[in-house]
């Protein structure tokens, strides 16, 4: 036989199916249109933002997240119940589209039909298989929500509804298909090819005919009248995301990963700076907020969320959709809750698991800015002193600028006033200049450097806080002031590279500093130091240990450096027993978004959490590539208890420690055992 | 109403200092500047009264280099609303009636209702030039002031005494006050106002106009503090210093006893 | 030499630096005379003249006032030098006293030294010399700089003083501070928290040790005023002044106040990391340590 099928069988094909379809079909797409536009004036609501460069590029990612849903799969369970579940619709979607061009268009048009023989085969077959994935899917998420309950999961009515008409569309897909199949498919080899579709046709055939007949096109209408309820719907319902998220991955930031906007403070008639009120915000900050599912991944791995304090990313998100579709004048911080806002540590776990695409922490950032320079607010005097701690002497820590460089007197490393001829800057940042813990890593950096036969030049009592922590709380102003006077100081030395110790020093020189004229070769120390490892500069002794290793978020999220630190602590022979929580699932240590200079005075302390999710993997070490993670992991693990077998620890140490040891000088020196310290299992 | 702030700037007082090539004061090397902190308070006040009169006027005057409109800026973008400097590249080297006289004769035909002072200077710490100010203008003047209220030209103030005990005292204006730490919370300048303070007039008065007075103490010299003798410097592993501080505390004191 | 001393009495009673101007007159080898607005319940103890205006006429401190029964003293006595302590008291009426005679003043004397006396500054990390220039010098002493040699003695010669009531600045009346169940003066140790502590949470570790030893905890002013500590631990001249067997001094710099508050302890220990800090000037022992990881240390000896 001829492998194909009369398409509008039963139904007809004639005006009385043709015209009652299109109709309904445009109330549909103008009930679409309509229900969208009333959302894109919402959108407008928020300022103007360039999303639309480089298009091509943008349409291919955009198609590939969507179709991959990469995004959505990258947490199992309810994650790949989505994929697949797309998969199958996606495939129903592309089918149907396929009949109605063959139908409506190729055919009576041109007399061209593809929908027959081999092709026609493997047609039916994936889209019995599509749909009855989707069915089991669906079901299995129906299940997920109604009666496994996971903690937290919203319910809406609106879900109920999604739930039940996806499942009536699907189903009744299957039953007009039986039926068809049931009258014109039965015992030929044809009918094997749509197998799901087969066994309803074995089921309905008891019926006779005329009922097949009678239940296939009513069910025919039905099916289509929920398609197109299904199409008029989206604008009103949770299902808008089809559109919202995949038009979030077109207009996603293609800037620098943790990319802020730089303001431009001197701009003429400009009132007001950061966000106050919805307006102020971007119209991709309305638009995203209009993307989000409700999935909570973000709230999940929101490290002030996990220890109590009032801040969930999503019902931030949340409460701006509500802002912008019901009281657009509202002050967003009082809305939000000025704590909340201050809670966040910019860790980015939330918009880096985020499958819509929503851009989360610029909008804290923003709302912080408005608070920070426009009502000189702070979220406690200390971080107000600290601040003007930084003003008064390039650091947050009240101490002395003279003495920034005092550190490292005796080590054989010369200021750039000093001696600007070296091979590298480096920029060593405030907590390693001042704290006497971190003063370690400092030192152990050099010795790293200098083993490798590479000279460093430091800036020292010139060098100023790089500015991120106050940028992030929201202090563009001075942010800026002491950028400007970095950036010019070290143009004035003519500076080939510069390497950082701190990962929120790297991300600000490396990335932040290009807005404002630095273009420079930035590394992180791990980065660094790997290169030189690999191209036989840096010799390490290798003797085993064991440890675990925490990604900092500004190494690892911000800036996807995850490998590199792990060989430098394999060539030194660290056994590495990895947290669950790693790599880019890594757990804040509570330090970013400015709190390291803030009390944490909400709920339990994030440090102390993290030095738990490390005391469980067994490891006597707790390594860290950040400051800031250092100096939290010594107060977290002696709160947390942990202190007799737990050890924080940066890399710069433990390489430095596997250095081999000169015994002598001149040519009859003799080069030692790696001078390790022996570290109990 | 017209309120006077008078203010210093002095440096960060967590620098190593040095002493000067004539040895009469510290040395300005490596030295970072900032407003005296008790005037940060004295800012403070005159805007918050500012506010609750809902109009009047906060002049902020200072005395010194060039380098003291740093400070005098910081007090503008708190939101005073002009500033009055008495340029002098030696300020350092007047006496605090000399400082005192050189405002005192730029107030004196002012019109000030109210000014207000740090109860002292974080570097000299001399405590005298708000009183002195005070007397040359024949102004009522209470010192080392923790609250501040205002009402229909009568001035309530707590003063701070030894051991935690407060003051109440009352006045009228015009007066002269003098600020103690703790007095408000000194609020952190908004972008606008750091903008503003960018256009906000500041007089530049010369010393040779204002400076009739006489000095009546002379620094001899300035030094550094004699190390007590006997006291031991200890450093080194924690454990270490805390058994041979034990020692030392078994030998020499009787808690142990 | 002719020095006026100005004591000093609260609410009726004597207050204790009265005696420390007597201890500064006998060092700068002057003869003494003592003006006091106080009781005649409560009269320093001292051979010489006393002048004395009765409190209960004159009411409490009012500038005006005292400023005018001080001057007709001077005129009287004709003193080259008038002593004030630097308190709220001193500070407040040496100046006007000073403006009124054209005299110098040299404010919170901690000693002399060649060619004048000696004064601290920047936050006590220098020192300046200072001479006043002219005949009569107002002098204003740090508390607890001069200590008398021994137990006051003696009976004064007491000239009464009439009283006017000229008040521009109207005494209103006293607050007392909060009392909390501690009274630092009592602490035979104490181990005090300063700015260096870092946060809040490190006050334990002071608490820890002060409990260890069988003490109390205080803290400086900045600790009390962050408000890590309550006012009545505060150590210093605006808090308590105490005397005990041990006094520990954890991240505290050694501000002037501070020290006014301690200094006379019998012994005394600071932990810092600054070397250079000034409460090195009055520690015994110094440990140049991070606090954080020294008082653990510390009070896990002791609890063994």
């Amino acid at each position: 036989m001829e492998y194909t099928r009369e398409i509008y069988w039963n139904v007809g094909h004639g005006i009385g199916t043709l015209l009652p379809m299109y109709l309904l079909l445009l109330v549909a797409l103008g009930l679409l249109v309509f229900g969208y536009w009333q959302r894109v004036k919402v959108y407008r609501l928020g300022k103007v933002l360039k999303r639309t460069d480089a298009l091509p590029g943008r349409i291919v990612a955009a198609l590939t997240q969507a179709l991959s849903q990469a995004k959505v799969m990258r947490v199992a369970g309810a994650g790949t119940a989505h994929g697949l579940f797309f998969w199958g619709f996606f495939l129903l979607f592309i089918g149907t589209c396929l009949i109605v061009l063959q139908a409506d268009f190729t055919d009576p048009l041109f007399g061209i039909q593809f929908l027959r023989g081999r092709f026609y085969l493997l047609f039916s077959l994936v889209l019995d298989l599509a749909g009855a994935v989707a069915i089991v899917m669906l079901l299995g998420l129906l299940v997920r929500r109604y009666l496994l309950r996971p903690d937290g999961l919203e319910t809406r009515r609106e879900d109920a509804l999604i739930h039940a008409l996806l499942l009536v569309i699907l189903i009744t897909g299957f039953v007009i298909e039986g039926a068809r199949m049931a009258v014109t498919e039965l015992g030929t080899d044809l009918a094997p090819w749509s197998p799901v579709g087969l066994l309803f046709a074995k089921a309905l055939s008891g019926l006779g005919e005329a009922g097949l007949r009678a239940l296939h096109s009513s069910l025919w209408w039905l099916h289509l009248l929920l398609a197109l309820a299904f199409i008029a719907l989206l604008p009103w319902t949770k299902l808008r995301h089809i559109f919202n998220v995949s038009a979030n991955y077109l207009l996603a930031d293609r800037g620098p990963k943790g990319n802020l906007t730089t303001l431009d403070l001197e701009a003429e008639g400009v009132e007001s700076f950061g966000a106050a009120k919805l307006a102020d915000l971007t119209w991709k900050d309305v638009f995203d907020s209009d993307a989000c599912t409700l999935c909570m991944r973000c709230q999940d791995r929101c490290p002030a969320y996990a220890t109590q304090k009032p801040l969930s990313p999503m019902k931030v998100i949340n409460q701006l959709q509500e802002i912008a579709f019901g009281t657009p004048d509202a002050v967003l911080a009082e809305t939000i809750g000025k704590d909340a806002l201050w809670s966040c540590t910019t860790c980015r776990a939330c918009q880096e698991i985020c499958p819509a695409a929503i851009e989360h922490v610029p909008k804290f950032v923003d709302m912080r800015r408005n608070l920070v320079l426009m009502e000189g607010e702070f979220p406690g005097e200390e971080v107000m002193t600290a601040v003007n701690d930084t003003e008064v002497n390039g650091n947050p820590l009240g101490m002395a600028f003279a003495a920034r460089g005092d550190w490292a007197e005796g080590l054989g490393v010369k200021t750039l006033a000093e001696d600007p001829e070296v091979d590298l800057l480096y920029f060593v940042g405030c907590y390693a200049s001042f704290d006497q813990r971190n003063i370690k890593i400092a030192k152990s950096f050099i010795r790293l450097c200098q083993a490798a036969g590479l000279k460093v030049g430091i800036l020292g009592k010139q060098e100023k806080c790089c500015g991120e922590p106050v940028r992030k709380l929201g202090n563009e102003y001075l942010y800026q002031t002491l950028a400007q006077e970095n950036i010019e100081l070290i143009q004035s030395y003519a500076v080939k590279r510069i390497v950082t110790s701190c990962p929120h020093c790297f991300h600000t020189l490396s990335k932040d500093y290009v807005d404002l004229g630095l273009s420079l070769p930035v590394e992180h120390y791990t980065v660094f130091l790997d290169r030189l490892l690999a191209a036989g500069d840096l010799q390490l002794g290798s003797e085993t240990f064991s440890c675990t290793y925490h990604d900092s978020c500004y190494l690892g999220r911000y800036n996807d450096i995850y490998d590199a630190p792990r060989r430098l602590l394999a060539a030194a022979g660290g056994n590495i027993a990895e947290m669950d929580k790693s790599r880019s699932d890594s757990f804040c240590c509570g330090a970013g978004g400015g709190r390291i200079l803030a009390e944490e005075k909400l709920g339990t302390r994030i440090s102390e959490s993290r030095a738990g999710m490390a005391a469980a993997t067994g490891a006597p070490l707790l390594v860290s590539n950040c400051p800031f993670c250092l100096t939290m992991f010594e107060d977290g693990v002696k709160g947390a208890g942990f202190e007799d077998s737990l050890q924080p620890k940066d890399i710069a140490e433990i390489l430095a420690e596997r250095l081999p040891t000169r015994v002598g000088t001149g040519p009859d020196a003799t080069v030692g055992q790696p001078n390790c310290k022996e570290v109990s299992a | 109403m017209k309120i006077l702030v008078c203010v210093k700037q002095v440096p960060d007082m967590e620098s190593r200092f040095k002493l000067n090539a004539a040895g009469s004061w510290y040395s300005e090397q490596d030295l970072a500047w900032r407003m005296n902190e008790y005037d940060e308070f004295a800012v403070e006040q005159a805007l918050q009264l500012r506010e609750q009169l809902g109009d009047g006027e906060v002049v902020v005057l200072s005395i010194g280099p060039d380098r003291v409109k740093e400070a005098m800026k910081k007090a503008l973008a708190m939101g005073a609303d002009r500033g009055v400097h008495i340029q002098d590249d030696a300020s350092f080297d007047k006496d605090p009636l000399q400082i005192a006289s050189m405002i005192a004769a730029y107030a004196a035909d002012q019109g000030f209702d109210l000014i207000f002072t740090g109860m002292q200077s974080q570097d000299r710490g001399s405590a005298q030039v708000g009183v002195l100010l005070a007397g040359l203008l024949g102004l009522p003047a209470v010192t080392t002031i923790v609250a501040f209220a205002y009402a229909d030209g009568a001035v309530t103030v707590r003063r701070e005494l030894e051991g935690g005990q407060k003051a109440v005292v009352k006045l009228t204006t015009p007066a002269l006050l003098t600020c103690q730490l703790g007095l408000n919370t000194p609020r952190y300048p908004t972008l606008p106002n750091i903008m503003k303070a960018k256009k906000k007039e500041i007089l530049a008065l010369t010393v040779a106009d204002l400076l009739k007075a006489a000095a009546v103490t002379k620094t001899v010299a300035t030094v550094f503090p004699e190390k007590k003798g006997g006291g031991l410097v200890l450093e080194g592993d924690v454990g270490d210093l805390a058994d041979k501080l034990l020692a030392i505390l078994k030998e020499k004191t009787t808690v142990f006893k | 030499m002719k020095a006026l001393l100005v004591a000093e009495s609260r609410q009726g009673k004597l207050l204790g630096g009265s005696y420390e101007t007597l201890a500064f007159a006998r060092q700068q080898g002057a003869e003494a005379a003592m003006f006091l607005v106080g009781s005649n319940a409560d009269l320093p103890q001292f051979d010489g003249r006393l002048y004395l205006a009765d409190v209960a006429e004159a009411g409490e401190y009012n500038p005006e006032e005292h400023l005018r029964l001080l001057l007709d003293v001077v005129g009287r006595e004709t003193p080259q030098m008038i002593v004030f302590c630097h308190s709220s008291y001193g500070w407040d009426l040496a100046p006007r006293l000073a403006l009124a005679l054209k005299a110098g003043q040299i404010s919170e004397v901690v000693g002399s030294k060649d060619g004048g006396l000696l004064v601290p500054a920047c936050n006590s990390k220098l020192r300046r010399v200072v001479a006043a220039v002219g005949a009569t010098t107002v002098v204003t002493l740090q508390s607890g700089a001069f200590n008398p040699a021994g137990p006051p003695s003696g009976t004064p010669t007491v000239e009464k003083l009439a009283v006017q009531k000229a008040s521009k600045v109207e005494f209103i009346g006293y607050e007392e501070a909060e009392k909390g169940g501690v009274d630092l003066g009592k602490a035979k140790v104490i181990v005090s928290a300063g700015r260096g502590i870092g946060k809040p949470e490190n006050l334990a570790l002071v608490e820890a040790l002060a409990k260890a030893l069988g003490g109390e905890y205080g803290a400086s002013r900045p600790v009390v005023d962050a408000g890590w500590a309550e006012h009545n631990r505060q150590v210093g001249s605006t808090g308590q002044t105490v005397t005990p067997k041990l006094y520990i001094a954890c991240g505290i710099s050694g501000a002037v106040q501070h020290l006014a508050g301690m200094k006379k302890s019998e012994f005394i220990v600071a932990i810092n990391t600054d070397r250079d800090a000034p409460i090195s000037e009055v520690a015994d022992v110094l440990l140049v340590a991070d606090l954080k990881q020294f008082l653990p240390a510390l009070t896990a000896r002791l609890a063994g």
